[in-house]
């Protein structure tokens, strides 16, 4: 397409600043988020002697992204290697301070202990606390830790929620109108003269999801397109399809507030077969990745 | 061959029908040259500057001549490559965490996967390690003790431009490797940056300051 195209080439760059933090967070089920975009010039509108008219109409749609909160888990084989590994690296390893104290202080009871004890060999003014009660205390800190469960099977079944699955990748899927009838598909919405293709994506994504949800686009260029012609009736001399070009967005750790305009679901790869259609499934397919 | 059968014939005119001889005798049609050198000259002697064969196994004269390197170009700071329409300037991939076998292991992730991809990797190196103290309020009194120390380590993958196209590939595949505990940060090289690295030396800036007054 000719516009299009030549507006993302010409228009000049913002500058990103990305942060992306993977830690433990007990509240929040996604990873802590921040962009800050320094310089954003406003794009070039192009001018009607540059457009060709083509009867192909343009629509950006937003592929968003829930990261995995936690790792997957491992698989026999992988935990049986992973077994012998740890125990191979304790065999190698060296003692740590920890051990070298521990086996002090065994080693000046059992001193004390012997029959011939001289109370003057010992050096050193005496300890308060000893190595083991330390590591007694620390056994009973950790056993007053309460981790988080891993798998939760009732929020795994609800399909609308962005907390199921957290070793999976999941995607957003949307019910929208399209012609007649209603379909699942990624959120997306029709271009609009004077803006880029990459707003028109973040203009789907805030028409379908709550104001609260904040997402990171990972970059200007689309990751994949997909275009379908118009049923033979509805097809006029200046409209015979639709072309979809699809953008990759990250969710940020946006807290979930109100409920959203319309139906959502939040799927893994392998679930998506069941709501899109075949030809669509094959195009996005190719760019999700299940990782 | 013809002259140096000639001046052998010229030098020594006594012989040369002896040598004559011999020669023929010995290689049948053409006198070899080699058979000089054979009789007379030790093995390890190098031919003549007269001979057609002196110089043969050189090859350094064909190399190009390069530059003699200093050492101190080693410590120049690489060019900053400005951003384009079509492509990002100089970025800084920065992972960071407390366990230095996990982050290590991501940023040599990080920077195969860019070999792979044939993004130019300009600079990979690693920033001075912060240790934190955690200290926490004893139970019974109010004094804190020293409960752990964190070290946080950081390593710096620095890619010389990445191309718009690629760039979401490129973000979505290493968020999706990201292991736990390590943070990922993306941002453009500053000179900052780079001056950073450098440890402060107080007497040159001291003796500069003079100089300016």
């Amino acid at each position: 397409m000719a516009a299009p195209c030549r507006k993302m080439a010409s228009r000049s760059f913002s500058q990103l600043l990305c942060y992306f933090s993977r830690t433990a967070v007990g509240s929040g089920a996604c990873r802590r988020f921040s962009v800050t975009s320094i310089d954003r010039a406003t794009p070039r509108a192009s001018t009607a002697a540059d457009r060709a008219t083509s009867p192909w109409s343009l629509m950006a749609a937003v592929c968003l992204q829930r990261l995995p909160v936690i790792t997957a888990d491992c698989s026999p084989i992988e935990q049986r290697f992973k077994q012998m590994l740890q125990q191979m690296e304790l065999e190698k390893s060296m003692l740590s301070d920890h051990e070298l104290r521990l086996m002090e202080d065994a080693e000046r009871m059992s001193r004390r202990q012997a029959d011939d004890y001289d109370s003057d060999e010992d050096l050193g003014d005496q300890e308060i606390m000893m190595t083991q009660d330390l590591e007694d205390s620390w056994e009973q800190r950790l056993k007053n830790f309460q981790p988080a469960p891993r798998v939760r099977a009732d929020i795994d079944e609800d399909l609308t929620s962005v907390q199921r699955c957290l070793a999976d990748s999941l995607v957003l899927l949307a019910e929208q109108q399209v012609g007649a009838e209603k379909l699942w598909l990624l959120p997306q919405a029709a271009w609009q003269e004077g803006e880029t293709l990459r707003q028109t994506a973040e203009r789907a994504l805030n028409s379908v999801t709550a104001a609260g949800v904040k997402a990171t686009f990972l970059g200007n260029a689309p990751c994949g397109v997909y275009k379908y012609k118009l049923p033979k009736a509805a097809r006029t001399e200046n409209s015979v399809g639709v072309k979809v070009f699809f953008f990759k967005a990250i969710l940020a750790d946006g807290t979930p507030g109100s409920a959203p305009t319309a139906s959502l679901l939040w799927l893994k790869k392998s679930e998506l077969q069941k709501y899109l259609k075949p030809a669509y499934m094959m195009n996005v397919g190719r760019f999700i990745l299940n990782l | 061959m013809n002259h140096i059968f000639r001046k052998l014939q010229v030098t020594f005119p006594q012989q040369a029908s002896i040598l004559n001889q011999s020669l023929c005798s010995l290689c049948r049609a053409t006198p070899s040259i080699q058979h000089p050198v054979w009789c007379t000259a030790a093995i390890n002697e190098r031919q003549y500057r007269d001979m057609p064969t002196h110089g043969i196994g050189r090859w350094r004269h064909l190399l190009l001549k390069q530059a003699p390197k200093k050492k101190k170009d080693r410590n120049q700071q690489k060019e900053l490559v400005s951003a384009t329409d079509t492509a990002y300037g100089t970025l800084n991939v920065t992972v960071s965490g407390y366990d230095m076998t996990v982050v290590e292991h991501y940023s040599q992730y990080i920077h195969n996967f860019c070999n792979r991809l044939n993004i130019k990797v300009a600079e990979s190196y690693a920033l001075p390690t912060k240790s934190t103290e955690v200290l926490l309020m004893q139970e019974q009194g109010n004094k804190t003790y020293v409960d752990a120390v964190l070290k946080t380590h950081r390593r710096v993958v620095q890619l010389s431009s990445l191309n718009a196209s690629l760039c979401p590939v490129f973000m979505d595949v290493i968020l999706k490797n990201q292991p736990e505990g390590v943070q990922l940060s993306v941002q453009e090289q500053t000179e900052a940056d780079y001056q950073a690295r450098f440890k402060a030396r107080p007497e040159l800036e001291g003796l500069v300051a003079q100089i300016n007054h």
